[in-house]
C-alpha cells in the first residue's frame, strides 16, 4: 500500500463524472488501501477516488468511528439540515460555510460487493454528502455560503 | 473531506497559550477573534465565552476537578488538563451546551490532539461532573475564610489574603464579587475631531441609530457604556474617530492633567495611546503630545487611533521610558507615567492578571516604576506636572512609590480636589492621591496622583 498524490482544485479529473465499479479487482482492492492510507495521512475525515485521480464511484470515510468504504454509493434518504464549516483535502488549508442535510441514508456496496445501508447524521452526513459530491464531479466550493477562509490555528506574531 | 475550523480546538489554542506560555490572554483572544471573523457571530461568541469564563474561574473549576480526579490537575498534560478546565467551564456555567455534546467534543479533541488512551479519562472525568457536581463541598466560610474567597471568586490564596491584609474582609469581597461581573464596554465621547467642535448628541445618535445600547457612565458626562455590538469596528461612530474605547479611571487622568492650550506634554508608557488622545483634545489641536512606548508594535498601536481619531497635536515614537532622553530634561509642561503595573485594578477585564504574579515580578516591578519616576522627573519644567497613575491597588506600587518619590525628588504632591468630579472628592485621600476600589467604586481598580516640580 502507499500514498497517492491528491489532486487539487483546478485538476480537470476533479470536475468529472465517476463510473460505476463492475466487479472487484486486486487493483480496486489496492487502490481503497491507498485511499484510506492517503486520508489518514492527512488527516481527512473522508477521501473520493476522483481526489487521487480515478474516476472510479469510490469513496472512504473515517469521522473517528473506523474506516467506512463504500463502492457506489447513493444517498436515498436526507432529512434536516446543518450548517457548518467544512474542508476538502483538495483544497488544502481552506475551509467555508456549507449547509447540508442533518440526516443522511445511503445504499452502497461493500468491498466484497455485498449490498449494504448506512444512516448518518451531523458529521456522517455531511462527509457522505461532501463524498458523493465528488463522484459527480462537485466540489464543495460551489455549495460554500460565503468566503472560503484560511483554517490552521497560528499564533499571531506580536 | 477535512474538517473545518473546530471551535473547541480553538478554544484550547488559546487556553494553551494564556496558560502555558503566559500570554496575555485579551491578546491571544483578540487575534483569534480577528482572524476567524468570518466564523458566525453566535461562534465567536462562544469562543469568548468559553475563552474567558476558564481562565476567570480557573481556580474554581481546577476545585471541581480535584474533587472528582484521581489525577490532580497540576499532574495533567497541558492538552488534557485545558480540555478538562473548559469542558468543566461549559458543563457547569453555560446552560446552552447538552452535557453530552461537551463530553463527546472533549473527547474526540483528546483523541484528535494525540491523546488516544486517555479518551476514557476525558470521558468518566467529565461525565462524572456533568452528574455529579452539586455534591461538590467548598472550603467553609468561617473555617477556612481565605480558602473560601479564592474558591468561591477564583482568586490566588495569596492575594486573597493580601487584601484581607490591607483592605479588610469585606472590602476584599466586594472586589472579588466586582471581579467576576460582567464589564460593559466605556468610551469617551470626543468633543473634538480635527479641532473641529463635534456634538455628543450627534454621535450618541449614530450609535443608537446602530442599534446600540448606549448608556450613561458614572462620574464624567462624556463617558459612556456600550453593548449590542459584534465587532467595534463595524461602529460608524468608531470608524469615524467620534469614540475612543477607555475606562472612566484612565479618562480621570486628563481630567487631573488639566492642560492648558499649547502645553507641551510627555506620556511615557502611552500605548495605546488613550490618555494622550484624551489630553490633545482637552488642548482643543494646540500644544504637543509625545507619545512614547517601548516597542515598535506598541507604538504602532498609537499610530493606528491616531489615523483613527484623526488627531493633529499628538506624535507617536518608540522610545524605552527608563532610558534617560537628555533631549527631554526639563522641556515638558505635563508628564504622564502611567506606568507597567501589576494590573489587580483591571483583572476583571483580564482574568490571568491574577494567576501571572510572583513575588519576585512584584519587586521587580516597583524597580522598574521607580526607574520609570526617576527619569520622568528630568523630564518636568520648573513649576510643571507630573501625573503619576497605575491600574492597581498594591500599595507597594502606589502609595509607597509617591512616599519615596516626595522624599527624594524636588516635587510636591497636590491634591486632586480641584481637578475631580463632585462625586469623588470624597474619595481623595488626606495627602492628595485617589485610590480606586473595583467594587466600592464605579470604575476599574485605579490609582492617581498629581506632582508639581518645585
Amino acid at each position: 500500500m502507499a500514498l497517492r498524490k491528491i489532486r487539487e482544485a483546478g485538476d480537470p479529473v476533479l470536475e468529472k463524472k465517476c463510473r460505476p465499479v463492475e466487479e472487484m479487482t486486486p487493483r480496486i482492492r489496492e487502490l481503497i488501501g491507498d485511499m484510506l492510507d492517503t486520508m489518514y495521512e492527512a488527516m481527512g475525515v473522508g477521501l473520493a477516488a476522483p481526489q487521487v485521480g480515478i474516476l472510479k464511484r469510490i469513496v472512504v470515510i473515517d469521522i473517528g468511528e473506523g474506516p467506512l468504504v463504500m463502492i457506489n454509493p447513493q444517498i436515498v434518504k436526507t432529512e434536516g439540515e446543518q450548517t457548518g464549516d467544512e474542508g476538502c483535502l483538495s483544497i488544502p488549508g481552506m475551509a467555508g460555510q456549507v449547509t447540508r442535510p442533518n440526516y443522511v441514508k445511503a445504499v452502497y456496496l461493500t468491498e466484497e460487493m455485498e449490498e449494504a445501508e448506512i444512516e448518518g447524521t451531523e458529521l456522517l452526513a455531511r462527509a457522505i454528502c461532501h463524498e458523493c459530491d465528488h463522484l459527480d464531479g462537485i466540489m464543495y466550493t460551489q455549495h460554500v455560503e460565503g468566503e472560503l477562509h484560511r483554517v490552521e490555528y497560528e499564533e499571531e506574531e506580536e | 473531506m477535512i474538517k473545518g475550523v473546530n471551535t473547541r480546538e480553538l478554544i484550547l489554542g488559546v487556553l494553551l497559550e494564556v496558560n502555558e506560555e503566559g500570554k496575555p490572554s485579551h491578546l491571544v483572544l483578540k487575534n483569534v477573534l480577528t482572524k476567524y471573523q468570518f466564523l458566525p457571530k453566535q461562534d465567536r461568541a462562544f469562543i469568548t465565552r468559553v475563552c474567558e469564563g476558564t481562565l476567570e474561574y480557573r481556580i474554581q473549576i481546577d476545585y471541581i476537578i480535584d474533587f472528582f480526579s484521581k489525577v490532580k490537575v497540576e499532574k495533567m498534560k497541558p492538552v488534557i488538563r485545558e480540555i478538562l478546565r473548559s469542558g468543566v467551564y461549559q458543563l457547569g456555567y453555560m446552560d446552552s451546551v447538552p452535557d453530552s455534546a461537551v463530553c463527546n467534543e472533549a473527547v474526540k479533541l483528546a483523541q484528535k490532539k494525540g491523546f488516544y488512551n486517555l479518551k476514557p479519562f476525558v470521558n468518566g472525568v467529565l461525565r462524572t461532573i456533568a452528574r455529579e457536581l452539586d455534591s461538590v463541598t467548598y472550603p467553609s466560610r468561617e473555617e477556612d475564610p481565605i480558602g473560601y474567597l479564592s474558591v468561591e471568586y477564583s482568586m490566588p490564596p495569596v492575594l486573597a489574603e493580601r487584601w484581607v491584609k490591607e483592605y479588610g474582609e469585606l472590602t476584599t469581597e466586594k472586589m472579588l464579587v466586582d471581579f467576576l461581573q460582567e464589564k460593559p464596554v466605556t468610551i469617551r465621547c470626543r468633543d473634538y475631531l480635527t479641532s473641529k467642535k463635534i456634538s455628543r448628541e450627534e454621535t450618541v445618535e449614530s450609535l443608537k441609530n446602530q442599534g446600540i445600547k448606549i448608556m450613561p457612565a458614572p462620574y464624567l458626562d462624556y463617558a459612556y457604556y456600550i453593548s449590542g455590538f459584534d465587532h467595534i469596528y463595524t461602529l460608524d461612530a468608531f470608524r469615524e474617530g467620534r469614540i475612543q474605547v477607555q475606562d472612566v479611571s484612565s479618562m480621570l487622568v486628563a481630567e487631573a492633567a488639566n492642560p492648558q492650550k499649547g502645553d507641551y506634554v510627555i506620556d511615557l508608557c502611552a500605548s495605546p495611546g488613550g490618555k494622550s488622545f484624551h489630553v490633545a483634545d482637552k488642548m482643543e489641536g494646540y500644544g504637543m503630545v509625545d507619545a512614547r512606548d517601548v516597542t515598535p508594535f506598541k507604538a504602532d498601536l498609537i499610530l493606528e487611533n491616531m489615523q483613527r481619531l484623526k488627531t493633529i497635536n499628538v506624535k507617536a515614537s518608540v522610545k524605552d521610558a527608563t532610558i534617560l532622553d537628555a533631549e527631554s530634561e526639563c522641556t515638558a509642561d505635563i508628564v504622564l507615567a502611567d506606568v507597567p503595573c501589576s494590573g489587580y485594578g483591571v483583572i476583571g477585564k483580564k482574568p490571568d492578571i491574577k494567576y501571572h504574579m510572583t513575588p519576585q515580578k512584584q519587586k521587580e516591578l516597583v524597580i522598574l516604576q521607580r526607574t520609570i519616576l526617576d527619569r520622568a522627573a528630568q523630564y518636568v519644567k520648573s513649576k510643571g506636572v507630573l501625573i503619576y497613575s497605575t491600574c492597581t491597588i498594591a500599595k507597594e506600587e502606589n502609595q509607597e512609590n509617591v512616599k519615596w518619590f516626595q522624599e527624594n525628588y524636588p516635587f510636591q504632591l497636590e491634591s486632586l480636589a480641584p481637578y475631580l468630579p463632585e462625586e469623588l472628592k470624597g474619595e481623595i485621600a488626606e495627602e492628595g492621591y485617589l485610590q480606586l476600589l473595583p467594587g466600592v467604586h464605579k470604575t476599574d481598580g485605579f490609582f492617581l496622583a498629581r506632582f508639581r516640580r518645585k
